[in-house]
């Protein structure tokens, strides 16, 4: 088992006492908590508090970032194998902005209801929960940057500039105020913007502003201008066009050694702003790092560094700029963030340590399973074997799959979830599924379908059982005889079967005609059921009034024998008003089979053991009353046949 | 004091037992707390239950220092006995209900050595089966292994009630944890894991996750809680590894529904996730 190299997190639970024990039970989402005195009576608190680890699988917001986020990872599993790896990287970075466009989407609307409500408790709530998101969504543009995009030097410079520019949008929000108000080049904020947009590599916008101080200033012209002309003149890397990397390079130094000279000689000297600016374009350190407050965090300093110092960078050159950058910047504060950690893992390209502390840090599976699914499909991951043998990848979606059971509605989408496991997702799921509470029987047949098309057979038969036996309970004999029907459970509907005729014979009447005519050749289950599916049969002849198709098939059901034993007394019963038909409706041989089956009857009932109570003795007497009634008839019939025949008319059954 | 509590199968009613010789069910859907039903029938501190699989209905059993185990069942809505047991000499320590596959069958650990196995035989009958002299001194809990049938790789034809193997371990007052089998209708004493030097205080047989390996978790008087582990089908050969020993007397295991998680209860009132 691996060691954990992590303190656990202590969560305490109240009101348990020294002295005492705390007892636990798992639930389905949650553990049970109670103080108690193991196997010792006693006294004490007799609450049970409820210890839930995942909160957010309830939020009704949050919940759209589950669906959506299935809806994408179903349709990653589906990209073919055999596709050439570049259009499969397009693809991946596709797949990889759809994820992040969900989590903003999420991430406004939680914005605008932390923003509008009155709920002190919510606004904080949501407020987090945007934080979390900002945070899980910076790390991905991150790592869609490093690793899945896996740009080389020279667009790598570009691809962080965007990361750095979508993160910091305060810029935007204070460069608008400026803009907005009556003379922009005198509001107090309007040289942090410059700054912030010479910093973020915005140079249009940058010179844009200046035009507008300037005009203000028409005895500096000239020191605009040069400002204006260095600012142009910056080198962009340009990955479309023809230039090489070593071109650019060679192009870059010039304008750098010409941004040097400038400083070197003094041209902005008289104006301390735009000395400043220069000093940033040559990548002084000293100059970057007084605008702490306007960079804001550690790695946008980074980033801004690498701009002005080495447009050039390699990926495998960041660590050490990364490293280094966080160090100068953070040097107030001795230990670095969980975020700060993450993003310093990243640059180190160790995408392990990413996942492992992303997992620590959050308390939703969401992120690091969709995130190492994503990059496990981008072949990135090496197989890390866990305790348990399953690869990394497959253990993430397991937790964040078995997570979503919990949920009354979202289990459904941890279906397919498991589905793309292939090691445990199966098992995981005949775990799992047999918990779901089956409250209306349409939920039942959701899962039983879900069970039937993975030939999940035990599960199938598990839940058909328990919803026979419930509907059984509530008397619903119809329910209950076709769930046992779904369930193959030829016992059980051998019982059902016997109640429906009990209650024939209470009530004289069948219950839920509709499933017992229509029950095809599910019939055959059990010879109870088959009994029952031909004797209602029989009753239906009757009433069409089709009588020598009844008699038929009521001869057969009485030689078959698949009738239970104390039934025969009733379906002989049954051939009394046939018998007493002005036609002849048997035929002398079905006549003979009648007389066999009641002289066998007879003598099964005169074979009763001496002794039998008084009720028993008045049913067999009124069953030998019935019997000799029933010869009578049957002798009259035959001797009407043989008159037929006698007289040469065709007697039916010839 | 609440000696034990626990959730039915969805997570919808929880039911718990105490020193009050109660037993009670609350409905616990969406939060709520609704007390469904007051159970009254112990007549001493009731120490576990455990809820039977809802195919056969909603059926509790409960055991208790009074000697006694009751199963009770809900019909119509209402609560009441089942079945109660009285065939203990001393208190009964654990009861646990076996895998569906085989029916309703509960095995019940006594303080007088002896588990008994109660298998419900149809028509408000029980045929019990006494194990004597289990555990020297006592009996203090019992597991089930999950239903594995011999050979269930292949396939068998349907509709045959397939063979299934019963299998369950068991903790005492012996420091021994014991796995019995039952064959020919017999329970026989199968395996006798020694590793604690005290008591044996729980068990927990985990969930299969089709894997061929079996794993078994001891906890006991002397602080240590170990993992079992058997790796060929035919359940022969046993390791024990230990997964940690704590300071102080180690009470209950329990392994989660996938069994990747085992949870622990110890005497300095923590309870610690392992994974």
């Amino acid at each position: 088992m691996e060691e954990l190299d992590v303190e656990p997190a202590i969560t305490n639970i109240p009101a348990a006492s020294d002295g005492k024990h705390l007892g636990f039970a798992w639930g389905p989402g949650d553990i049970l908590a109670y103080e108690t005195l193991y196997m010792a009576p006693g006294s004490g608190c007799s609450f049970i508090h409820e210890v839930r680890k995942d909160e957010d699988i309830y939020s009704p917001i949050l919940r759209k970032l589950f669906n959506e986020s299935h809806h994408i990872f179903v349709g990653l599993q589906t990209i073919r194998e055999d596709l050439p790896s570049k259009n499969k990287k397009t693809q991946f970075v596709s797949i990889s902005k759809n994820y992040r466009s969900v989590i903003r989407a999420c991430m406004e609307e939680l914005q605008q209801v932390a923003v509008s409500t009155k709920v002190a408790e919510v606004a904080t709530q949501y407020g987090n929960q945007v934080s979390i998101l900002l945070a899980i969504e910076l790390i991905w543009n991150l790592c869609e940057v490093l690793f899945i995009d896996a740009a080389p030097a020279g667009p790598l410079l570009l691809h962080l500039l965007d990361w750095v520019r979508l993160h910091k949008g305060d810029v935007d929000e204070k460069a608008r105020e400026v803009l907005q108000s009556e003379s922009p080049a005198e509001h107090h904020d309007y040289w942090d913007v410059v700054v912030s947009y010479v910093l973020q590599g915005r140079f249009e916008e940058a010179r844009q502003m200046l035009v507008k101080q300037a005009t203000l200033q028409p005895a500096a012209r000239n020191m605009y201008k040069l400002m204006d002309t260095l600012l142009s003149k910056m080198p962009f890397y340009n990955p479309g066009g023809t230039q090489t990397l070593t071109e650019f390079d060679v192009k870059w130094r010039h304008w750098h050694e010409e941004v040097d000279r400038c400083l070197q000689d003094n041209s902005f000297a008289s104006n301390q702003h735009l000395e400043i600016i220069c000093k940033i374009l040559v990548g002084d350190e000293d100059t970057l790092l007084e605008h702490k407050e306007l960079l804001s965090t550690w790695y946008h300093f980074l980033v801004t560094r690498l701009l002005f110092c080495h447009p050039t960078v390699k990926p495998t050159e960041l660590h050490y700029y990364a490293q280094s950058c966080m160090t100068m910047f953070l040097d107030l504060r001795s230990v670095p963030e969980p975020l700060d950690s993450i993003l310093l893992a990243a640059f180190e390209f160790d995408i392990h340590q990413v996942i492992k502390d992303c997992s620590i840090a959050l308390n939703n599976w969401w992120f690091v399973a969709h995130l190492t699914d994503l990059l496990d499909h981008c072949k990135l991951l090496q197989s890390h074997n866990l305790h348990f043998g399953s690869n990394l990848r497959e253990f993430l979606l397991l937790e964040y799959a078995s997570g979503l059971f919990t949920h009354h509605s979202l289990w459904q989408l941890a279906v397919d979830y498991f589905d793309n496991c292939p090691e445990f997702g199966h098992v995981y799921l005949e775990l799992q599924i047999e918990r779901v509470p089956l409250d209306t029987e349409r939920k039942a047949l959701k899962v039983l379908r879900i069970c039937e098309q993975r030939q999940m057979s035990e599960q199938v038969r598990s839940i058909c059982k328990i919803m026979a036996m419930r509907a059984l309970r509530n008397n619903r004999l119809g329910s209950a005889l076709s769930w046992s029907i779904r369930a193959k459970d030829a016992a059980f509907a051998t019982l059902i079967s016997e109640r429906f005729l009990q209650d024939y014979c209470a009530r004289g009447t069948f219950s839920d005609l509709d499933l017992i005519d229509n029950l095809g050749p599910a019939m055959l289950l059990s010879d109870r059921l088959t009994f029952l599916v031909k004797y209602r049969e029989f009753h239906k002849l009757y009433e069409e009034n089709r009588f020598s198709e009844a008699a038929k098939l009521l001869l057969s059901l009485i030689t078959a024998k698949i009738a239970p034993r104390s039934f025969w007394m009733t379906l002989l019963t049954d051939a009394l008003p046939l018998l007493e038909q002005k036609e002849v409706i048997f035929s002398a041989d079905q006549t003979h089979e009648l007389m066999f089956c009641l002289e066998e009857l007879t003598s099964s009932l005169n074979t009763t053991a001496p002794g039998t109570d008084r009720t028993m003795q008045v049913r067999i007497s009124s069953c030998t009353q019935t019997c000799n009634r029933l010869q009578i008839k049957i002798l009259r019939c035959k001797s009407a046949i043989t008159i037929a025949m006698r007289k040469g008319k065709n007697a039916p059954g010839f | 004091m609440v000696h034990d509590a626990q959730m039915d199968y969805y997570g919808t009613r929880l039911a718990t037992c105490s020193s009050d010789r109660t037993v009670k069910i609350f409905d616990v859907k969406n939060g709520g707390q609704i007390l469904v039903a007051d159970l009254r029938g112990h007549e001493g501190p009731v120490w576990q239950v455990a809820w039977a699989h809802p195919m056969f209905g909603n059926i509790l059993a409960s055991c208790s220092y009074d000697r006694k185990v009751i199963i009770w069942k809900e019909e119509n809505g209402a609560w009441d006995k089942m079945y109660e047991y009285c065939g203990h000499e001393s208190s009964v320590n654990s009861v646990c209900w076996g895998p569906y596959d085989f029916g309703l069958i509960l095995a019940c650990g006594s303080s007088d050595g002896a588990i008994s196995l109660l298998t419900f035989t149809g028509d408000q009958q029980w045929d019990v089966k006494k194990i004597s002299n289990a555990h020297t001194i006592g009996c203090n809990a019992v597991s089930w292994a999950p239903a594995v049938v011999p050979g269930s790789l292949i396939d068998q034809p349907s509709g045959q009630k397939p063979n299934y193997i019963k299998r369950f371990v068991s903790g005492g007052c012996d420091n021994l944890v014991k796995l019995w089998k039952e064959e020919d209708g017999q329970w026989k004493e199968d395996q006798k894991l020694e590793a604690h030097s005290d008591w044996v205080r729980d068990v927990g047989w985990a969930p299969s996750i089709g894997l061929p390996t079996s794993t078994i978790a001891s906890c006991s008087q002397d602080g240590r809680v170990f993992i079992w582990t058997c790796d060929d089908p035919a359940g022969n050969t046993w390791t024990a590894k230990l997964l940690h020993k704590f300071s102080d007397v180690v009470w209950h295991v329990s392994w989660s529904i996938t069994g990747n998680i085992l949870a622990v209860s110890g005497g300095d009132n923590k309870v610690a996730y392992t994974l």
